[in-house]
């Protein structure tokens, strides 16, 4: 191991030990901020799993989300499972929707799956309406009340970690190899040997857990959802942002985007929500077009950073 | 019932028709998905409404003003942000028309607010042997469907529109015939905003105006070429058909709240079986 593994591996060792202590001394407000930004690294981070690396945009991530929420809620409220097996209940659920959806559509090249994943969420938001025996329609869906938020707090921080990690387990992997192959050129993935479909929709399956995860722990923690509280584009574009602006297929690049992002967001633009959209398509035309490789792939081209930060 | 259904569907479809055939020009040239496509509806629309509203324009009239302008908007997104992307990944093309997208959106929520607008010109039915024929509906087919003859004879026998058919069987061989490609590429993303801009002035006249009213345009364009196969100009004309008599059909079961759950089963049948559409392969 090298010297500057080794501080880099410490560095992470001390700031997780950091965050494990912190609710016992932060405020509500800062464990409350905390939990967010522990749940945005997760989201951006399995938004790059799919788009970063194979280069399928998905432009319903939140659909996970939502679904996620909506299937934790309903096994708490209904089944009555304890929150943490209803969470992963989320995560599987959202898989299953990930397979119905890459199945058909990850076969094809081009931009199929991205408008696919467009249309999704106006599907999801319009069936959770439709079948109000389940999901109480635009009623939205209440959750026993329970207090456990330091301990969402620690499984959302742990979600982060495990998000992160896969990525850097794929990213330094054959799999991503292959991803990044098909990404930079699908024909030739093809022509090498790879079995496009299969490892694309791979990548989908695990970009999918994570926010179904998510959601079902963002459920339980607010206690109450609705139709438009799980599905909003919002969510899917701050994703995006988050992404694009750390670096796009790197390991570090969703973490950097979401805590910079969310800080700002905090900091500046809570002020101005009405904008905040338009702030938001502007982040991400000039991101496209001035530096397409985020934060983070400018710096690697500058300092010469290895390929798996 | 029956017949009720086709007429509905008839109507209904040409609209889709004349919007697709937008996306599917712009797909066909550069290969772009444009995300804002939708959006640019919207802002049809809301030209039509202004025109109606503060000028007390017949909403019928304004269908050119709204295509023109939305031409010189077009052309100048064009010439601004999307050439950029034309020959990168397609990430990058979809990326930037979904970045546009969400700033038009909320440019227009700041400039017109979310309040609903309705264009009340001319409302109820003509009664025919039974049959219940809207009159806005009725009309804004008419419209539509001479809007989309227009755009086809212009692609068929005009010098410009066979130059854009050219440039969307391979550029490459266009270029060496002399024809300017980036010139051909602004007018195709101008025409193809005038299309979706038409669209939405006629929609003015059926539906409740809001910025949000173009999102789903995006996502029904795209399934209507697909069901028609991609790049295939005339395959827009039947997927628009299909995809509106399919809705109508499956409004006599189910309730209307499904009618995109409708659409997007519908796409994800056609990517499963006949990924090429329906059609087949490029025919320009």
């Amino acid at each position: 191991m090298t010297r500057a593994r080794g501080a880099v591996l410490g560095a992470l060792a001390v700031v997780v030990a950091a965050l494990v202590v912190y609710p016992a001394f932060g405020t509500g407000y800062g464990v409350r901020a905390t939990l967010q930004v522990f749940m945005w690294i997760a989201l951006a981070g399995s938004w790059n799993l799919i788009s970063g690396l194979t280069g399928y945009v998905s432009f319903g991530h939140v659909a996970f989300f939502g679904i996620g929420a909506y299937a934790g809620s309903i096994l708490i409220a209904t089944a009555g499972w304890s929150w943490p097996l209803a969470a992963l209940g989320g995560g599987i659920v959202a898989c299953v929707l990930a397979l119905v959806i890459g199945y058909p559509c990850l076969r094809l090249k081009g931009p199929y799956f991205a408008i696919a994943m467009l249309g999704l969420n106006e599907v999801l938001r319009a069936l959770v309406s439709y079948f109000e025996g389940l999901t109480g329609g635009g009623n939205g869906l209440s959750l026993p009340t329970l207090d456990a938020t330091t301990s969402i707090y620690y499984v959302m921080g742990g979600l982060a970690i495990a998000v992160t990690a896969v990525t850097y387990l794929i990213i330094t992997s054959r799999f991503g190899l292959r991803l990044m192959t098909i990404r930079e050129d699908e024909i030739a993935a093809e022509a090498m040997g790879i079995d496009t479909f299969r490892h694309k929709l791979g990548a989908f399956l695990l970009s999918a857990a994570g926010p179904g995860i998510a959601g079902a722990l963002t459920a339980r923690d607010q206690g109450y959802i609705e139709p438009i509280s799980v599905f909003p584009l919002v969510v899917t574009v701050t994703m995006i942002v988050m992404v694009l602006f750390g670096g796009k297929g790197t390991v570090w690049g969703p973490v950097l985007g979401a805590i910079a992002l969310f800080v700002i967001q905090e900091i500046v633009w809570a002020r101005y929500p009405y904008v905040h959209p338009l702030l938001f398509g502007a982040i991400i035309i000039a991101v496209v077009l001035a530096m397409p490789r985020g934060v983070l792939g400018l710096l690697q081209l500058k300092y010469r950073l290895p390929r798996t930060i | 019932m029956v017949g009720q259904v086709l007429i509905s569907g008839v109507l209904s479809g040409a609209l889709y028709a004349m919007v697709a055939l937008g996306l599917a020009l712009i797909y066909g040239v550069m290969r772009v998905i444009n995300i804002a496509h939708g959006p640019l509806l919207m802002l049809g629309a809301y030209t039509t409404y202004f025109l109606y509203s503060r000028a007390g324009m017949n909403p019928f009239l304004t269908v050119p003003i709204a295509m023109a302008a939305l031409f010189v908007v077009g052309v100048l997104l064009q010439r601004t942000l999307v050439f950029r992307v034309v020959d990168a990944p397609e990430l990058s093309s979809l990326l930037l028309t979904f970045g546009i997208s969400i700033a038009l959106v909320n440019l227009a929520q700041l400039a017109f607010t979310s309040d609903l607008r309705a264009v009340e010109f001319i409302t109820g039915a003509w009664v025919i042997g039974g049959l219940a024929l809207s009159k806005p509906r009725f009309i804004a087919f008419l419209f539509a469907a001479a809007v989309t003859a227009l755009a086809f004879l212009f692609l068929k026998y005009t010098r410009l529109g066979k130059a854009i058919r050219a440039t969307s069987q391979s550029r490459e061989v266009a270029l060496v015939c002399g024809i300017n490609v980036a010139r051909i590429h602004l007018l195709t993303f101008g025409l193809a905003s005038a299309l979706a801009a038409g669209g939405g002035a006629l929609l003015a006249v059926i539906v409740a105006v809001q910025p949000e009213m173009g999102g789903v345009w995006t996502f029904k364009s795209f399934l209507v070429i697909v069901l028609g196969g991609a790049g295939n100009y005339p395959g827009a004309l039947l997927g628009g058909l299909l995809l509106g008599l399919v809705e109508q059909l499956a409004s006599l079961f189910l309730t209307t709240q499904l009618s995109e759950v409708v659409a997007y089963v519908l796409l994800v049948l056609v990517l499963l079986v006949r990924p090429a559409g329906l059609l087949g392969g490029r025919q320009t």
